[in-house]
């Protein structure tokens, strides 16, 4: 599973994280995971579900802070296992990891008492202090990628599911961010939302987004990932192209867990 | 969590501070500002015809007042009055809220042993009152057993007590007179003029004098502490204004006859203030009971449910903060704060702290009294409307790069506030209620005014019904803005 080179430049690579390790008390979830994403690529991380992939996924947000083990995005590297546990300097490292990253959840967790447009203009305006017109029109023309122009106004409550997620993906959008995240965007969808959901994720992967994707859409993830990185009890089992993960998996673990999805009943 | 630490600080800082500035509106200047050293009065503002407050302008006035204004003068002192119960005087004397007493403060050996009197002003003899037709009772001997309706630390209560008779405490002669006309309690002793002046005022006669509280002649006398430099100057000006007549004048007026000598002739207080109708005591006392609801009442309660806001938010925030100190901090605070009454807390903060050399003003007692009560009650109610907003709103806060302010701010309290709103105006309307207690720190808030209004007229019913009513109508107004309130945070929930 070393099979990475440990280079100090990062080349064409995006994302590098290094033997993340994280327990939640006694449950060891993360057991030293390896995770290089190049510039521009899709990575898929698929697995059965404690598998620990939604936790390294939001370990690269810092949304969990892992035990140890270094995350670096573009310039911006951590060391998780010299973290200091508070303090200033701890805040503002994981303050500027965080903002390396872009996530969309899989309850989209929009603001409920703030409309479309707001949701989106919160982060660039009340963060990262840009003036309101030219957020406005970054947000306008977000929601115009994402399909949903004519909703600025609405709240939350008034869209659909599909809507909400592509809603919460502009909001991560506008924030600019090195990579996007996205956990398991269409799993809270009934099944006839996820197309739409999916086909924005696709559009932005071939606008040349790096993206980060944990999904149980095998099919999908098959045709859209650079790389696919089976994990299954804290560690990355088999990692390669889809083709090789997906189409031709040589560990056991994979095999069965592909068949299982792939086959029900 | 050093947020939250920052939050208390200032919290307390605004309390204690910011309100001290208002502390003036609670005491009445007599004269313009000017290099004359300031002397506090304590009076009780409800024992016509000494001290009480007139119908129609409502000014403090009374043959004390009157007497203390005429000392001053002498004296060359400037007065500030301070209203309080009779059974709170001498404590407010002691914990120096007031430089003296003017309210018919009776000499005795206890108290000349432990409080500064003066020469006497006032000579008169103590009577016993009952309801109208009650036999059996006419001297002393006959009170053993019997309940009389006295405020306590009065000398009056200690003669009641002296020759056996139970005390029903009350606050003020009119309460009293009120106990005894109800049947409460068998009847009450007080000064004869308090009691002709009860008689005639009210036009009631539902209450007999029916004899002498024993054969001494009582004097009253100005009360300082032990002491006190100016105790002297006042007696000097006694005996001037004795010797100048100035005293025999003011006697004269509201008497018809010269009391601050002894041996004076009968007493007559029909040339006093005339009898009015219950029509006339609630066109007289709404207008200023209205003023103290719009500038006493209302503000204190605005004043002190905001900061009660901020300590509850700041309880609720360290409750949640994980630190063990600060949630041990905000528990004892919230504990203490529910468990004891309110009454209690006033006291403590008013009158027991200046024993540590901890004194505030009366309204910033009042507003940290209250604000700490509201803090403590709506401290829950805010910890749980945080915690109801779902944990996702904390993630999608941080992962658009919100630090801990800008996250509550901004994210959820909004949301917080939509649970939290009905509970909270719960609270605000117990708080404009609560006010109605602030009469023993000398407060005068819209209860209070009442008070006086009835203890001028004895009319309890049509005063305190007026009180009740000006009370509903203000929550009447809050509950009517807690529902737009509602309807404005309810907008992005799906019904």
């Amino acid at each position: 599973m070393t099979d990475i080179q440990q280079t100090n430049d990062m080349g064409n690579l995006r994302v590098r994280a290094r033997g993340i390790h994280k327990s939640f008390g006694d449950h060891h979830v993360l057991r030293g995971i390896d995770l290089d994403v190049a510039a521009g690529s899709t990575s898929v991380l698929i697995g059965p579900s404690g598998s620990g992939k939604t936790t390294i996924l939001r370990s690269l947000n810092v949304l969990e802070r892992p035990d140890s083990g270094t995350i670096r995005i573009d310039h911006v590297e951590v060391d998780f296992g010299t973290l200091p546990d508070k303090g200033a300097s701890a805040r503002q490292q994981i303050a500027a990891l965080r903002a390396q990253s872009g996530m969309v959840f899989q309850a989209h967790n929009l603001f409920p008492h703030k409309t479309v447009i707001q949701n989106v203009i919160e982060g660039p305006v009340q963060v990262q202090k840009r003036p309101l017109d030219e957020a406005v029109d970054e947000a306008k023309a977000l929601l115009d990628q994402v399909g949903l122009s004519d909703k600025a106004d609405q709240y939350p409550f008034q869209l659909s599911g599909g809507q909400q997620q592509r809603v919460g993906i502009a909001r991560a959008l506008a924030l600019k961010p090195q990579v996007m995240l996205f956990d398991e965007p269409t799993s809270a969808l009934d099944p006839e939302l996820v197309g739409e959901v999916l086909s924005v994720i696709k559009d932005l992967a071939a606008e040349g987004w790096t993206t980060v994707l944990v999904t149980h859409e095998i099919r999908f993830a098959e045709h859209v990932a650079d790389q696919v990185l089976f994990l299954d009890e804290g560690v990355v089992v088999e990692r390669g192209t889809s083709a090789q993960v997906i189409g031709d998996p040589r560990e056991e673990r994979t095999q069965q867990f592909l068949k299982r999805i792939l086959d029900p009943a | 969590m050093r947020h939250a630490v920052r939050l208390l600080v200032l919290a307390f800082v605004g309390l204690v501070v910011l309100p001290a500035g208002s502390a003036a509106a609670t005491t009445t200047h007599v004269s313009q500002a000017d290099d004359r050293p300031v002397v506090r009065v304590g009076t009780e503002g409800v024992y016509p015809p000494f001290s009480f407050h007139d119908a129609k302008t409502d000014k403090l006035t009374g043959f004390d007042i009157e007497v203390i204004k005429a000392v001053a003068k002498k004296a060359g002192w400037r007065l500030e009055f301070v209203e309080t119960t009779f059974d709170a005087i001498f404590t407010a004397l002691e914990a120096r809220r007031i430089d003296v007493i003017a309210n018919q403060v009776t000499f005795n050996p206890e108290r000349d042993a432990k409080y500064g009197l003066g020469t006497t002003y006032t000579y008169s003899r103590g009577v016993i009152v009952v309801k109208k037709g009650t036999k059996g009772i006419k001297t002393l001997k006959d009170i053993k057993g019997k309940t009389a309706a006295e405020s306590i630390t009065t000398s009056w209560a200690d003669v009641a007590r002296k020759a056996g008779a139970k005390i029903q405490a009350v606050e003020g002669f009119s309460q009293a007179a009120a106990l005894v006309v109800q049947g409460r309690a068998d009847l009450l002793i007080n000064d004869n003029i308090a009691a002709l002046d009860y008689l005639n005022t009210t036009g009631k006669d539902d209450i007999e004098i029916v004899g002498n509280a024993g054969d001494e002649v009582s004097e009253q006398v100005l009360a300082f502490r032990k002491g006190d430099p100016r105790l002297e100057e006042s007696n000097k000006a006694l005996a001037e204004l004795k010797a100048d007549g100035t005293l025999a004048k003011i006697s004269e007026k509201y008497f018809k006859t010269d009391v601050t000598v002894e041996n004076a002739g009968d007493v007559d207080v029909s040339g006093g203030r005339a009898a009015r109708s219950d029509t006339e005591v609630i066109q007289d006392a709404a207008w200023p009971m209205l003023k103290k609801a719009l500038l006493v009442t209302i503000p204190i309660t605005i004043i002190s449910f905001a900061f009660g806001l901020i300590l509850a938010v700041a309880a609720a925030l360290a409750r949640i903060s994980g630190s063990r100190v600060l949630s041990a901090i905000a528990k004892a605070y919230i504990s203490i704060i529910r468990g004891t009454p309110l009454l209690v807390q006033l006291f403590i903060i008013f009158l027991g702290l200046p024993e540590v050399g901890i004194k505030f003003s009366p309204w910033t007692s009042a507003i940290l009294a209250l604000s700490l009560n509201v803090g403590g009650y709506a401290a829950e109610v805010v910890r749980s409307a945080i915690l109801s907003v779902p944990k996702g709103q904390f993630e999608a806060a941080s992962t658009v790069g919100m630090g801990y302010w800008q996250t509550y701010r901004r994210i959820i309290f909004p949301q917080a506030a939509r649970t939290a709103v009905p509970p909270l105006s719960n609270t605000l309307i117990s708080l404009l209620k609560d006010t109605s207690l602030l009469a023993v720190v000398t407060v005068t808030e819209l209860t209070r005014q009442a008070q006086f209004a009835a203890a001028n007229s004895s009319a309890y019913l049509p005063l305190y019904c007026v009180a009740a009513l000006y009370y509903w109508v203000m929550c009447v107004g809050l509950s009517s803005v807690q529902g737009r309130l509602e309807t404005r945070l309810n907008r992005f929930v799906a019904r």
